[in-house]
């Protein structure tokens, strides 16, 4: 419990470094007094609370859901290698949003469709991977990794025929990036961010039960297939939301849950909040260095955390010596 | 309470009928051994009687009430299940896998754990001789202590019915005497025990009755002395069986070499 307090402080001291860090160099004095006053005006706050605040809330966001996203799956299919976007989430949203980049329409429009493609793709997928009342694992993945194949052909076929400016939108949102995002975004979304976490909460008893394996978890009493659509519902809609808001953002929802099994044990009481609070941190760090590094220019979000999360958790898991294990501490 | 009422059930894969319609009555605080070839349908009769699965045909009743009727929750409450060599969960504790027999007794979604479930899980740990390893990972244990932690899992549940599937197929014969002797002295507490064991003189040492089942059928249900008899066992196994009786019990061989 301290160790989680610990860290929900510094996912919370993440989040207020992201508010001082940005592309215009702003003084911390100037970004600290518009910070305890909203309602004083000024560029400063304007820059602050119209721009910096909302990113760094999505940035948390986006981090919080994927990571909660691949914690369920990763619990729900016992398998380490799982990310959120296996249940094609990603690339439903990716084809549909190359389309309608293609069709031309409204850009404001882009998050919705990607939202809804996103949703509409893992629907198809669990339907195919139906199997009585329950969920078949194994279908499930493999439906996933076909659809997914499928629909990212869809978005190369688009790139290769749009003129620069529309499959520069496309690739912009396929690098993942907060650039651009505000308090509209978030109110969309956030109905269907309430009941992802919402659902993930009360899936924990279940998923530490399923650490058993999904015979004897049944022997204890488990509904196996209400498990299974609980925490597949709930990893879709955190999922969705959370691409509608940032583009793909990759890594997150594979590594976190393994930094928050790793800390924290395989209880998910405390794992799950846990790999909330790395993914809050992380994406907000990395979020803040992508507005920082080469300002004015940003980075994509999903190219700096391959960069600099990919390296770091070969480091942590696949370095010779020691005993360290994917599942598990 | 315990006794389980097994009326007309028919056992059955995908493609054909394993176990035609048969009856068989298990008396609250048994301890019964379920006998026969591989593939004559053990394994699916426990996971039926477990309610994992529904039989081809008959019904199943505890102290009177078709499982059909119960919920998950309330299955798992009257009647706990292992089933055959279950996967060691990593990175889990011992005292965290017997916790999870306490999953049932509250509803689905809630969080926290009473004193009574972490005392069943303290009192069942005991019971099957691993409070001293509690806090050990489950897959750093032996054979014989991980069989054990199941059972205490088993245990922590409180139901009147404990059903097992091979609860001894990898254990040397005096872990296997071990888990037998636990068994046996859970029966004696009270609550019915059914297993399915493959070894017919660990069955005839320890059960109460034997079930032998062969050619889709039940073959012979008794006492051990009664259910054993070679010729019984010739026509479940279709091989020919010698029988001794030492010390009052009875031993049971295979002739291994063709007869």
């Amino acid at each position: 419990m301290f160790r989680l307090a610990v860290l929900g402080c510094a996912a919370f001291g993440a989040l207020i470094l992201g508010v001082f860090l940005g592309g215009s160099a702003l003084a911390p004095g100037d970004v600290a007094w518009a910070l305890l006053h909203p309602h004083a005006g000024g560029d400063v706050a304007t820059i602050v609370w119209a721009l910096r605040v909302p990113r760094v809330a999505i940035a948390g966001i986006v981090g919080a859901a994927l990571a909660v996203a691949g914690f369920l799956l990763q619990g729900m299919l016992r398998n380490p290698l799982v990310d959120p976007f296996l249940t094609g989430v990603s690339a439903g949203a990716g084809a549909a949003i190359a389309v309608a980049v293609t069709l031309g329409l409204a850009s404001g429009l882009v998050p919705a469709v990607g939202f809804g493609a996103g949703l509409g793709t893992a629907l198809l997928v669990a339907a195919l991977a139906r199997r009585g009342s329950g969920i078949d694992t194994e279908r499930l993945i493999l439906a996933g990794v076909s659809l997914s194949a499928l629909f990212s052909s869809f978005v190369a076929l688009a790139l290769t025929r749009l003129a620069q400016g529309g499959a520069q939108e496309i690739l912009a949102w396929l690098a993942g990036t907060l650039a651009g995002r505000g308090w509209p975004e978030v109110a969309a979304t956030a109905p269907y961010l309430i009941a992802g976490f919402a659902l993930a909460l009360i899936a924990v008893p279940s998923l530490n039960v399923l650490r058993l394996g999904s015979g004897p978890a049944r022997g204890v009493g488990l509904d196996l297939a209400r498990t299974q659509w609980v925490l597949l519902i709930a990893a879709t809609l955190l999922t969705a939301a959370a691409v509608s808001l940032s583009g793909i953002v990759g890594f997150v929802g594979l590594i976190v849950p393994h930094l928050g099994r790793r800390m924290f044990g395989t209880d998910a009481r405390l794992a799950l909040p846990g790999s909330a609070f790395f993914g809050i941190a992380l994406v907000s760090i990395a979020d803040a260095a992508c507005r920082t590094l080469f300002a004015p220019q940003e980075i994509p979000l999903g190219v700096l955390l391959a960069f600099v999360g990919v390296p770091s958790f070969l480091y942590l898991y696949l370095r010779p010596r020691g005993t360290s294990r994917l599942w598990g501490t | 309470m315990g006794n389980l009422t097994l009326r007309g059930v028919r056992i059955a894969s995908a493609e054909c009928t394993l176990l035609e319609p048969f009856d068989l009555d298990v008396a609250s605080g048994s301890f019964v051994a379920i006998v026969g070839p591989n593939g004559v349908g053990k394994s699916t009769l426990l996971r039926a009687v477990a309610g994992f699965e529904p039989t081809a045909g008959g019904s199943v009743a505890l102290d009177g009430h078709d499982l059909r009727a119960l919920s998950a929750n309330e299955r798992a409450r009257a009647i706990a299940a292992l089933g055959a060599d279950p996967e060691a969960p990593h990175g889990m504790t011992v005292r965290e896998v017997a916790l999870c027999g306490r999953f049932a007794q509250r509803p689905w979604w809630q969080w926290t754990r009473s004193d009574h479930d972490l005392l069943a899980t303290e009192t069942a740990l005991a019971r099957v001789g691993l409070r001293d390893s509690a806090d050990r990972l489950i897959d750093t244990l032996s054979s014989g202590e991980r069989q054990r932690a199941w059972i205490a899992l088993a245990l922590a549940q409180g139901a009147r019915v404990l059903l097992l599937d091979e609860p001894t197929s990898h254990l040397d014969a005096r872990y296997a005497s071990e888990v037998l002797a636990l068994l046996r002295e859970i029966a004696s507490g009270g609550t019915t025990v059914v297993a399915v064991l493959h070894d017919l003189n660990e069955a005839s040492s320890f059960a109460d009755r034997i079930a032998i089942f062969g050619d889709r059928r039940l073959l012979a249900y008794d006492a051990p002395t009664t259910a054993l008899a070679a010729s019984t066992l010739e026509a479940a196994y279709g091989i020919a069986f010698a029988r001794a009786d030492i010390d009052g019990e009875t031993r049971v061989f295979a002739r291994l070499k063709n007869t």
